[in-house]
């Protein structure tokens, strides 16, 4: 599976929200932004320019990054953009010849009107460009000088796969590994006078790696009541639509539990297990096969090295058998390993009809 | 409930770290997570989720690299197929970086891969570290010093690899992918090379070479036996039922079959690996009487050295250079003349000789080769790339072509990275003329240009094709039209003779012309043959007859190497077999 551009966009511009940065300018193509000390921690890999601020308590002075979602209409936009500043600056140098001097001294040429940018864009000095153009002009594509220091706008091209976007990725698993949430009842419960119960589960979203020479993956978001001992397999769908937050609304008690965290977590497994095991297991056979056939052959090649008469060739050939055998089993031998992206305890309205079961 | 799992079905591995973080977070009240933050991370993985064995998912992490068709097929085939353990044996200048680069980088996508070691020639070490950043976006480390061994993925030399202390590091390692490029230092098994990969713990392997077989059937055997001992039986039944003698095989179908289980190798001419064609025009050009009295005065001052100094050949490289030198311009000339003035003792009669070759060079005003090149350049009115060897020469002709309103950049070995990309870019760009006197090396990549003139040439012949090779390489459109200058009655017309008429260099790509000059040069150098050649004979008739029966040796290994490629019943069916 992939990202598209805008998807890609809107992860990017939630997760920048979410951690506080500054957004100085964006477009579909693009966004520039002050990173917030959170982020900034991050993404940049500083650790000792912070290990140095908390010592010192200094102000940090966290990294602006302009975020490229889309290069070719980016690159596009800003020529646009430069050939109408430097259109408007030609014109209105034009209108500055032709008007007569006057004696009142202040000079007040026509503001041009019809060429300004496109709204929406943070207009940049555009002296630089000007710059890059003349130099442009005698020596083809010349490679500005690096900007450093506080200022400096680092460009980051953010496509699926690009080193930067990972890093946001990772950057989002780690700030987002444990959660406890409660749902928001809305307007509605606050006028009711009858207080609600909430029922509190155990939701983990569980990463499942079928594993030999190759590998497939499968994500299994499966949630267990932690009252009812209910497991529904499809937690997902059930957090969907529901609004959640990290405080205990007003008006709501939560019911006691009957399970404890560690019987929940068995509850999950077991549930797992058994949606494992019905996996098509015909790539787990398959491997199987390989492996053996792989032991047979190195079986057939070190036969009759280990029966060698010089012992220090014997001992070289069991060495290699014993190493390569390890190797092979290391290689093919099918497995799955369970891994969970993120967990969290939900406490949630309960289903208006209880009698929905959805353990199979 | 189902709790009963079947004995046959894979063994499921729990890692319980989730849990034991909650509780804790239970336990201390906080700190929670943001549920925006929480969604993200569901959406980024399922987003990267790998969701199929067999679907290459490495491509759409790539921007900006654009693999070839006979590249992803060998990634997907090596994956899917090989499983990950094979000799990448593509001819050269077809990409096997490309092929291991797509191959790692699925394997990282995966998950299947974390510890990587590339050994690799100690001068490409860094050339491998940039590649993997810029094209795959992979961050290697170069080694340097024993700790860098910790990082994941490390680039180093084999030579260093299999020395103490770094190889007992090495071998206490397990290594999730070893990469060797230049794969063929392993076909010895004596070697401490060969000695070292067999005991390195790996679980997948990649060995590169263009030359899986250079002289004896056993080194295919002794790669294979590294990659997956047993493949091809045991020696004794690998040698009765393949070799007939060292370069013979027999049963060649079923040899082929094994050895496409664990090999690949894409030839330039298959299929769509079509390249378009090389067209030579050599220019002929006439000294004028005072560049001919400069060669001939620096030729007899030469021999007249040589003598003196009894023939001994290896005091009298620097003097060879000048006679080369000589060939290309006069300013090439001057800077070693000047330079071998400086060491002679004060009083040293050789001194006057060279003052009289520098009048002679004060009194040369025009420049033949120079002219003509500027002339082609006019006349051909698109981009193209000069190369000469000499440094001199280079800053002459910027110098000739600026004066004259065309503007040239310079392209040389010395020029750091920053800067060569740079010339590069001018290139591309506004310049019409790039004069370089570097051609090996990386980076170098003109396919956008296809003209190119030789303003002198190598006396290597595989200096001579790398020339070309920068220019005529996968990707390049049109034809490539080479321009070989050469003045009349000098050296220079006997090597583009032998470059050109004996190797037929210019035109064909010859993929084993590696091969042939490796079995030409068991007794000397070609570039020390010449010298000797062009050192001793007494006349220019002897030197044409040397030089021509220099070239009949060639010649006939060329023979040699190319029947080996076309029949099957002649002595050595190697490349036949190779070429499966």
């Amino acid at each position: 599976m992939t990202m598209t551009t805008e998807q890609i966009r809107d992860y990017v511009l939630t997760y920048l929200q979410t951690t506080g940065c500054q957004i100085l300018d964006q477009s579909p193509y693009h966004v520039t932004t002050k990173l917030s000390p959170e982020a900034d921690k991050e993404l940049t890999g500083r650790p000792f320019y912070w290990g140095f601020i908390e010592r010192t308590q200094t102000e940090p002075e966290t990294m602006s990054f302009l975020f490229v979602f889309d290069p070719e209409q980016y690159d596009a936009a800003e020529l646009l953009k430069s050939e109408n500043a430097e259109q408007e600056r030609r014109s209105k140098l034009h209108a500055q010849l032709n008007q007569p001097v006057r004696s009142s001294g202040a000079v007040s040429g026509p503001q041009s009107e019809s060429s300004g940018p496109p709204s929406g864009w943070v207009q940049p000095a555009s002296a630089p460009q000007a710059e890059d153009s003349i130099l442009g002009r005698y020596f083809g594509v010349v490679r500005p000088l690096p900007n450093v220091g506080p200022g400096r706008i680092q460009r980051e091209h953010l496509h699926f796969g690009s080193p930067r976007l990972n890093s946001i990725f990772s950057a989002a698993k780690r700030g987002g590994s444990c959660v406890y949430l409660f749902e928001d009842p809305g307007q509605r419960q606050r006028v009711t006078l009858f207080p609600a119960a909430y029922e509190p589960w155990l939701g983990v979203c569980f990463k499942a790696e079928f594993a030999c020479d190759m590998k497939r993956e499968e994500l299994h978001f499966i949630g267990v009541s932690l009252s009812s001992g209910r497991v529904d397999i499809h937690f997902r769908e059930r957090l969907e639509g529901r609004e959640l937050t990290p405080r205990l609304p007003e008006n709501i008690h939560i019911e006691p539990t009957s399970l404890s965290l560690d019987q929940g977590r068995e509850a999950l497994e077991q549930a797992l297990m058994s949606r494992l095991d019905a996996v098509d297991s015909s790539w787990a056979i398959e491997a199987h096969n390989r492996l053996q056939e792989e032991l047979e052959l190195i079986d057939a090649y070190y036969k009759d090295l280990l029966l060698e008469e010089d012992p220090e060739k014997k001992l070289s050939a069991q060495e290699q058998y014993g190493a390569r055998r390890q190797e092979i089993r290391w290689q093919y031998e099918p497995r799955i390993l369970v891994s969970a992206i993120n967990c969290g305890i939900f406490h949630l309205r309960p289903d208006p009809l209880r009698q929905i079961d959805r353990y199979r | 409930m189902n709790t009963q799992r079947e004995a046959d079905l894979p063994k499921v591995e729990f890692d319980r770290s989730w849990y034991n973080q909650l509780d804790t977070r239970l336990g201390k009240g906080g700190p929670w997570d943001s549920w925006d933050l929480f969604s993200l991370a569901i959406q980024s993985e399922e987003a990267a989720l790998v969701t199929d064995f067999e679907e290459m998912q490495c491509l759409k992490h790539l921007h900006g690299l654009e693999p070839l068709p006979h590249q992803t097929d060998t990634a997907r085939k090596v994956l899917f197929e090989m499983r990950g353990r094979a000799i990448l044996a593509d001819e050269v200048g077809l990409g096997k970086t490309i092929e291991a680069g797509l191959i790692l980088k699925e394997y990282l996508i995966r998950g299947l891969v974390r510890k990587v070691l590339i050994l690799v020639p100690a001068s490409l070490v860094l050339q491998w570290v940039r590649e993997l950043n810029s094209k795959f976006g992979i961050t290697a480390t170069a080694q340097k010093k024993a700790h860098s061994w910790q990082s994941d993925i490390v680039v180093a030399s084999m030579d260093t690899a299999k020395r103490d202390p770094h190889k007992e590091i090495l071998l206490g390692q397990e290594y999730d992918l070893v990469i060797v490029d230049e794969a063929h230092k392993l076909k010895n098994k004596k070697t401490t090379n060969y000695q070292f990969m067999l005991k390195l713990r790996k679980k997948y392997c990649l060995l590169l070479t263009a030359t899986p077989v250079q002289n004896d059937l056993d080194e295919l055997f002794n790669l294979i036996t590294l990659l997956k001992p047993g493949q091809l039986g045991r020696q004794g039944d690998f040698s009765a039922n393949f070799v007939v003698d060292k370069r013979v095989v027999k049963n060649e179908d079923q040899l082929k079959g094994e050895l496409a289980k664990v090999m690949i190798r894409n030839r330039r001419g298959d299929g769509q690996l079509n390249f378009t064609k090389r067209i030579v025009r050599n220019v002929p050009l006439q000294l004028s009487p005072e560049e001919q009295a400069l060669y001939d005065g620096v030729t007899s001052f030469i021999k007249g050295q040589y003598q003196a100094s009894g023939g001994n050949l290896s005091s009298m490289l620097s003097l060879v250079t000048l006679q080369r030198e000589v060939c290309s311009s006069r300013d090439a000339v001057f800077v070693t003349l000047v330079n071998l003035s400086k060491k002679l003792a004060p009083d040293s009669p050789v001194r006057d000789q060279i003052w009289e070759l520098v009048h002679v060079i004060k009194a040369i005003k025009e420049n033949t080769k120079a002219e003509k090149t500027m002339e082609l350049i006019r006349e051909m009115n698109e981009k193209v790339i000069v190369f000469t060897e000499y440094r001199a020469t280079q800053e002459y002709l910027l110098n000739y072509f600026r004066d004259r309103g065309l503007s040239a950049v310079p392209y040389r070995g010395g020029m750091n990275r920053g800067k060569k990309d740079w010339m590069m870019d001018l290139f591309r760009g506004k310049s019409q003329v790039m004069i370089a006197t570097e051609a090996g090396g990386e980076g170098i990549n003109l396919q956008f240009c296809r003209n190119m003139i030789n303003f002198d040439l190598p006396w290597n012949p595989m200096r001579v094709e790398q020339r070309i090779g920068r220019v005529h390489r996968l990707g390049q459109q049109n034809d490539v039209r080479i321009y070989n200058l050469s003045t009349n009655g000098t050296i220079e017309e006997h090597i583009l003779n032998l470059l050109h008429e004996k190797i037929n260099m210019f035109e064909t790509v010859i993929g084993s012309l590696d091969v042939i000059l490796e079995r030409f040069e068991k007794k000397h150098s070609l570039e020390k043959s010449l010298y000797k050649i062009m050192l001793e004979s007494e006349s220019d008739e002897e030197l044409r007859k040397q030089v021509e029966s220099l070239g009949q040796s060639l010649d006939s290994i060329k023979q040699e190497v190319i029947s080996a490629g076309d029949s099957q019943e002649e002595e050595g069916n190697l490349e036949q077999l190779l070429g499966g």
